[in-house]
């Protein structure tokens, strides 16, 4: 990763909004047009930045193999997000990146491969999940676990058929059963052993808040999967991206430099994602 | 040696006053409190040269504490790069180790531009300690009393004179305009130079090998139990963090004035603090202060080593003089040592 941006490390450049679509009451997808020479991997961010209110890392939820923007999928939670989420169409957003490293997709070539997305983390495993399917031949089974805590708050519903369809074997699922709801109810981690992929051989892909990383994490482990398939990507409170301001750095790692893609390996060896 | 000369003490002013016509002259003066502070130097004969470490550290002129990024408005960003030259004077051995160290970590792949257009405007000049205070501990790990690299020039007191080593272009230039205020060393300057040095080394009061601290943690031999008796007295107000001459960490934030203008700056930020990992939906990866404290001490005597081969900790003794709790990390290398 090296620094193409002579002007100055921490400049943002603009990006302009083309579309902003209302993905539930407190989540919006932002979709940005691409900036000249910017190529990125999935699982790689951006720090998304509005001038006056501050810098977040945001991840990348496109892939730019298929998707002709960039887009950020943005919710509602602090200071910089809410001011972000009053930007309308012909509105900039000022970027910096990508940043980070990406999924080590190219690995689980011929292996079986879980997604794991828990809530807003389907958001960095879209970029991936939509990679798989572009290049379907060269992976084995491929299953996805998605859960929400409400029916309502199930991201990009239309394309999660679309994906079954493409021959994923989808899992939705909520946390509290209620009525309006045909697919399955429960946590995430209650659906992994019903999955028909080859947990030895296969290659997991996990994200979601914290508690539920940890818990798939170890629960895949117990089920036979080696520590080093087992990959996740983490959040961490960041203001620069770039391994400088030390908010997201843990035992000798930078999430933004070294991260935020980890191995259960990884992630074991240096404490994260401990909480 | 060519790039050895000897001053006069009696020529100093002169030559420091001819320097400072070209860049602003920094240097020790003694605050209203007491304090040894760097700062600009109206009048040369202020300097206090033979003093203990300064409280900050002269990180301060590369990593300010509180630095203007970027003014923006609705016409646009403008970058606030620092490009005014300065020549810091007094700066102590330790201080030097620190920058080169500081330079890795900012330069590099990930260039940080604010630093380094201060770093490029910037000469440092030292003074070999001839009096190491009670709390330093450098000689133990190489990076003082006095040094062979990372200085522009080096000043070493021998009663009457300095001998002045160049060890840079920068240095060397700031000589040789004033070649007649300079001599050419002799036998007898050597000589003195080699017994200051001999008798600056004994007067150390602190022997500490923090290899040895860093091998007994890597062999699993430090309890958690011991660092939560280290967490149990820090009181979380950062001081080692803001006076340590290595420490980087900073958040950024936005001041925003009228008319959508107002200023993007960055200010020190220390990971002591509870909210320094704080993330969305009120998530603390390091909320218990044993993880803090573990983080900040594991990060200075492991991960700097593994990452530059130094360690993160240049022996100044800051930590020591301003820890309200005594878990500055001469006292616990001393323990687990």
């Amino acid at each position: 990763m090296k620094n193409k941006n002579k002007k100055g490390l921490y400049l943002p450049v603009d990006a302009k909004i083309n579309d902003v679509i209302d993905l539930t009451p407190d989540v919006k997808l932002y979709k940005l047009r691409k900036p000249q020479s910017f190529f990125y991997s999935p699982g790689q961010f951006v720090m998304a930045s509005i001038w006056g209110a501050g810098e977040v890392p945001i991840s990348i939820t496109s892939t730019s193999e298929i998707h002709q923007d960039i887009e950020l999928c943005i919710r509602k939670a602090g200071f910089v997000t809410s001011a972000l989420h009053r930007l309308n169409p012909g509105d900039s957003i000022g970027i910096r990146g990508p940043l980070g490293n990406r999924f080590p997709f190219e690995d689980a070539y011929g292996k079986d491969v879980l997604f794991i997305a828990g809530g807003i983390g389907i958001a960095p495993l879209r970029s991936l999940i939509n990679l798989v399917i572009e290049k379907r031949k060269n992976f084995g089974k491929i299953a996805l676990i998605y859960g929400s805590k409400t029916p309502t708050e199930v991201l990009f519903m239309p394309e999660t058929q679309n994906w079954k369809e493409n021959g994923i074997d989808l899992t939705l699922t909520i946390d509290v059963e209620c009525k309006e709801w045909e697919c399955s109810f429960g946590l995430v981690t209650e659906h992994i052993n019903r999955q028909s992929i080859s947990f030895e051989s296969g290659y997991a892909f996990i994200c979601g808040p914290h508690v539920m990383i940890n818990a798939a994490m170890h629960d895949l482990s117990l089920l036979g999967m080696p520590a080093e398939n087992i990959i996740t990507t983490i959040e961490a409170h960041m203001k620069c991206g770039v391994g400088k301001c030390g908010h997201c750095y843990s035992d000798g790692r930078y999430v933004c430099t070294d991260g935020p893609v980890f191995s259960y390996a990884e992630i074991r060896e240096f404490g994260m994602a401990s909480p | 040696m060519k790039d050895e000369f000897v001053l006069s003490k009696t020529n100093l002013p002169y030559w420091l006053r001819q320097l400072r016509k070209k860049a602003d002259l920094i240097g020790p003066l003694r605050s209203l409190n007491g304090d040894i502070i760097f700062s600009s130097i109206v009048n040369i004969h202020e300097m206090i040269l033979d003093c203990p470490a300064s409280i900050p550290s002269p990180k301060e002129f590369l990593f300010p504490q509180k630095e203007e990024m970027y003014k923006f408005s609705q016409k646009g960003v403008n970058t606030l790069n620092d490009n005014g030259k300065r020549i810091i004077f007094g700066v102590r051995s330790c201080d030097i180790s620190a920058i080169a160290l500081l330079d890795r970590f900012y330069g590099g792949l990930l260039e940080d531009d604010f630093y380094m257009s201060r770093r490029r405007n910037t000469c440092f000049i030292s003074i070999a300690c001839n009096n190491p205070d009670p709390t330093c501990f450098c000689s133990g790990l190489g990076t003082g009393p006095a040094l062979k690299t990372g200085f522009d020039l080096q000043f070493t007191d021998l009663g009457d004179r300095y001998l002045v080593q160049a060890g840079s272009r920068e240095g060397l230039r700031m000589i040789n305009g004033f070649m007649h205020l300079f001599l050419l060393p002799e036998k007898a300057d050597r000589d003195d130079q080699y017994e200051v040095l001999l008798s600056s080394q004994s007067i150390f009061e602190k022997r500490i090998t923090l290899e040895n601290v860093r091998q007994k943690i890597l062999a699993g031999k430090v309890p958690d139990s011991f660092w939560e008796s280290v967490a149990s007295r820090c009181f979380e107000c950062g001081g080692c963090v803001y006076e340590c001459p290595l420490c980087t960490c900073f958040n950024v934030i936005d001041w925003k004035e009228k008319d959508n203008k107002g200023t993007r700056m960055r200010l020190w930020d220390t990971c002591m603090f509870k909210g320094f990992t704080k993330m969305a939906g009120n998530v603390l990866p390091a909320g218990k202060k044993i993880m803090r404290t573990k983080r900040w001490y594991f990060h200075k005597l492991l991960y700097y080593p593994e990452q530059f081969g130094r360690f993160g900790c240049v022996g100044c003794g800051r930590c020591t003089i301003t820890c309200p709790g005594r878990i500055d990390i001469a006292t616990i290398a001393n323990k687990l040592d």
